[in-house]
């Protein structure tokens, strides 16, 4: 199966079907999305604020980023399965759109970044002023996050 | 009521809520940085809320936390009002009749109300309690309120479109 055909799978699926067809089903996962996108967005600026050494200086940035982990994780997950639910309500058309493709892309390199170099950049700035490093790794992370937002936003619009 | 009405007709039909309203681009690009905005200003309120709760970030001060994100959430909130306050140029005379409209001016007014109180009979005490992991119940109810009532807000703002 070519990765078309799972988007025209997903878009015949029963969840295709209740989004295409339901009165309120795409407004309320809408919404839902939304709400992610809040706690998400709070909780990416807290953890990339202390490592920009803008916020909470006094504590070690591994703290902080261990202390929204779960939050972080879990909005995110709330904003991918209700984004599959968007999805499937028009895939054929999301597959050839080129925001869509472009946030895809900006969000898989914001999970990896994520859980690798941004994660060793948490481990280094102990207290007090981050140096370099950290802090670029701060800006990748924020900008790669506002990209995904942005792209999603263009979906609607292009 | 009816002095209300005349108002919001008279921006709708001004040129500039008439040249917004008919732009192609420069009315998306608002909503863009209003959503934007909104998620700065509950996204950080959230972080606060959460951590009275008891969810978030237990180890660190109550105070400290509130001191990190509020002058986020008021960034957060004054671009959201300029912004709003664009979109509701563009398009006052519908905003006027929009029942999910309303509810949202009605949730923001009690999101107000519930940070009045916070701050002056809650927050003021925060120093006996700051340390404690789970903040005292007092605490902890106006956080729920926050959540529930900036979620509503969230809620009958993406409602705006759909009457």
């Amino acid at each position: 199966m070519s990765l078309q055909d799972w988007f025209i799978a997903l878009s015949r699926s029963p969840l295709g079907h209740a989004m295409q067809t339901s009165r309120w089903g795409f407004a309320i996962v809408e919404m839902v999305h939304l709400l992610g996108l809040a706690l998400l967005g709070g909780s990416v600026l807290i953890v990339d604020l202390r490592l920009l050494g803008v916020i909470l200086k006094g504590e070690p940035a591994i703290m902080i980023g261990r202390g929204v982990n779960r939050l972080l994780l879990g909005s995110l997950t709330v904003m991918v399965l209700s984004g599959i639910a968007l999805l499937s309500e028009e895939a054929g058309k999301c597959y050839y759109s080129p925001a869509f493709r472009c946030k895809m892309a900006l969000l898989a390199a914001a999970v990896v970044f994520y859980f690798t170099l941004h994660r060793q950049a948490l481990l280094r700035v102990q207290s007090g002023k981050p140096t370099l490093w950290p802090r670029f790794a701060a800006v990748i992370s924020l900008l790669l996050w506002l990209g995904v937002g942005v792209a999603g936003r263009a979906i609607g619009l292009l | 009521m009816l002095f209300l009405q005349h108002f919001c007709e008279m921006l709708y039909q001004s040129s500039f809520g008439t040249m917004l309203r008919e732009s192609n681009n420069a009315f998306s690009v608002i909503e863009s940085i209003h959503v934007l905005s909104i998620t700065l200003l509950v996204g950080t309120i959230a972080i606060l809320d959460l951590r009275m709760i008891g969810l978030i970030l237990r180890s660190v001060s109550v105070r400290r936390v509130a001191r990190s994100v509020l002058p986020l959430s008021w960034s957060g909130f004054a671009v959201s009002v300029a912004s709003g306050f664009l979109l509701f140029w563009a398009e006052a005379a519908k905003m006027y009749v929009n029942p999910s409209f309303r509810t949202k001016l009605v949730l923001l007014v009690l999101a107000g109300f519930n940070a009045l109180i916070f701050h002056t009979a809650v927050y003021s005490h925060a120093q006996e309690w700051e340390q404690q992991h789970i903040s005292p119940w007092q605490a902890r109810v106006t956080a729920i309120a926050s959540l529930t009532l900036w979620g509503g807000v969230i809620v009958a703002g993406r409602a705006i479109a759909y009457f």
